[in-house]
């Protein structure tokens, strides 16, 4: 942390100055995750509340590290890089590395907390239905190698939600209101992500795991929850 | 820089993420980290609060109790201390739906009777005209057509929404509205500002409390502060204008207490017993009571001399 405060007073701006603008990030992070519900901050709006009064390079950066410091020391919450490295096989332009490294980052907040002590005090009870359906949801499409069409065939990501009770079309579900919603919700957090394939038969749309649920800590669960969905299962699989 | 723990980090995301918590709940979670209860332990309770509190104010937000004026008992939460860009954002509702729900708070606020609440027909009658921002002197006062659109379906749904996240709440029959417990956390300085007379016992906004009878007198005082004051001093007149103070309830309690100081003597009596039991009910709510008061979180800034008053956390800043 003294190297924070070291690196910060490079700039040659007060303390009282740099400690404001931490605190401006630290507080939009806090707020702005509050009204998205949790969807990824982009790392330009961050940045942004820096350089709108200062010039000096690498003071967004140093800010943003000193917030994310304070964020774990005060709150106990890790902000969390997510980076949109994924390479688009539709993509026509590619935009140099060094920007399109700078400007894809953006931010969510979680938890730091031991998952029994969160689960035990923190956890927003109404949460849980949508935690419950993300876990579904990622399941299936890990299940399906991580990637599954939305309509089109068979073996397609609503025809699972359909055997769980969810239908495509219910706008009216009494805990999600429009399932479709939910599901957009989804992408918007950067669960899945969406992409349009052309094909023979006209587009189609494609559902794929995006960095949220990629990320280590996510995809281990998600395995957990299914290993013991089958293991329940088991003489169920066997008979298959 | 002190860094806090796991357990001050609980207690906070707990009160970010849940929202505002009755203080039953917020001590079970006291309890869970730290294997302490808050009622014996008051100083560890006090100084985990402080801890934090001196942490939040980095960054403008304070944890703080007060008592919820409907029911009486005293609620926690982490409160936003500035108004900047930033907490503008934090937001889910429109402006119009702002605008209508600051029409209810002055509506229920600057109730002359002290009712603490409004009825639901009024409610939704507010008028949105009234909480235009006024711009420069010299353009005209434009209403934006959102607000002169802002229907009374919409005004319903915003009502609903507005009780669900404890902006507001329905009292006990259905029929009215007031004030919910993250708003009491939250304007204790709007109170304030705009002169929403305080109780007399604990100088927190008398939003919902009996007025002295005394037309010309302005005391107000919270019906849960009556009980405490009464049991302190035999005199009930009021401390603004010296003309007696109709206690009514509050008198039934002390008269029994008299009848159980009577019976003291009788230890096989039945009835006594009753009674006895009664009183040292009596005397535990007051107890509790008066712990809760001077909590380091409820004290306000200006203090009353007469209670045991410890300095509030948030002023440690």
């Amino acid at each position: 942390m003294a190297d924070e405060a070291d690196a910060l007073s490079q700039f040659g701006i007060s303390k009282e100055e740099t400690d404001k603008l931490v605190s401006e990030v630290i507080r939009f992070l806090l707020f702005k995750s509050h009204q998205n519900s949790g969807c990824p901050i982009k790392r330009e709006d961050l940045t942004q509340i820096v350089t709108k009064n200062y010039r000096q390079r690498n003071l967004a950066a140093s800010v943003i590290n000193e917030a994310k410091t304070k964020l774990s020391s005060v709150f106990g919450y890790d902000l969390k890089e997510l980076q949109r490295s994924r390479t688009c096989s539709n993509a026509q332009t590619r935009l140099p590395q060094s920007q399109s490294n700078a400007d894809s980052k953006s931010y969510v907040l979680v938890s730091q907390l031991p998952i029994e002590v969160f689960r035990k005090h923190v956890v927003e009870e109404t949460t849980s239905p949508m935690t419950g359906f993300t876990f579904a949801v990622l399941a299936v499409v890990q299940l399906a190698g991580g990637k599954i069409p939305e309509v089109c065939s068979i073996e397609t990501l609503w025809h699972h939600l359909r055997r769980m009770g969810l239908h495509e079309s219910d706008e009216h579900n009494p805990v999600f209101g429009s399932n479709k919603q939910a599901l957009e919700t989804l992408v918007q957090q950067r669960f899945l992500h969406k992409e349009k394939v052309s094909g023979p038969e006209g587009n189609t749309l494609f559902y794929d795991l995006a960095e949220r649920a990629l990320d280590a800590q996510v995809s281990e669960r998600v395995k957990d929850y299914i290993s013991q969905i089958l293991k329940n299962d088991v003489s169920v699989v066997e008979l298959d | 820089m002190a860094s806090l723990s796991w357990k001050h980090h609980t207690l906070i995301q707990a009160l970010i993420s849940r929202g505002p918590l009755k203080e039953k709940e917020f001590h079970s979670i006291f309890t869970g980290v730290t294997g302490r209860n808050p009622g014996d332990a008051k100083k560890i309770f006090d100084k985990y609060l402080l801890e934090i509190n001196k942490e939040l104010s980095y960054v403008h937000f304070e944890l703080r109790a007060c008592r919820d004026q409907y029911d009486g008992h005293v609620c926690y939460g982490v409160v936003n201390t500035v108004s900047d860009d930033q907490s503008k954002l934090g937001t889910k509702y429109s402006v119009p739906q702002i605008a209508f729900f600051k029409g209810i708070i002055e509506a229920i606020a600057h109730d002359e009777a002290a009712q603490g609440c409004i009825s639901g027909f009024d409610a939704l009658n507010i008028r949105l005209e009234n909480q235009v921002p006024s711009e420069a002197s010299s353009s005209q006062q434009q209403v934006p057509p959102a607000f002169r659109n802002f229907s009374m379906s919409q005004k319903d749904k915003t009502l609903d929404e507005l009780v669900k996240d404890n902006w507001l709440c329905r009292t006990r029959d259905g029929n009215n509205i007031g004030l919910g417990i993250r708003s009491l956390l939250d304007l204790r300085s709007w109170f304030r500002n705009n002169d929403v007379p305080s109780c007399e016992v604990c100088n927190e906004a008398g939003v919902k409390a009996d007025l002295c009878p005394n037309e010309g007198c302005t005391v107000r005082i919270h019906k849960y502060c009556l009980k405490n004051l009464s049991s302190q001093r035999d005199d009930r007149v009021c401390s603004g204008c010296g003309k007696p103070w109709p206690l009514g309830r509050v008198a039934k309690e002390e008269a029994v207490e008299a009848a159980v100081n009577d019976d003291d003597e009788e230890e096989t009596d039945t009835q006594a017993t009753s009674l006895r039991s009664k009183k040292r009910k009596i005397r535990r709510h007051r107890d509790s009571a008066e712990n809760v008061s001077s909590q380091a979180s409820l004290a306000s800034s200006s203090g009353i001399t007469r209670r045991r008053v410890t300095r509030s956390a948030a002023h440690l800043s």
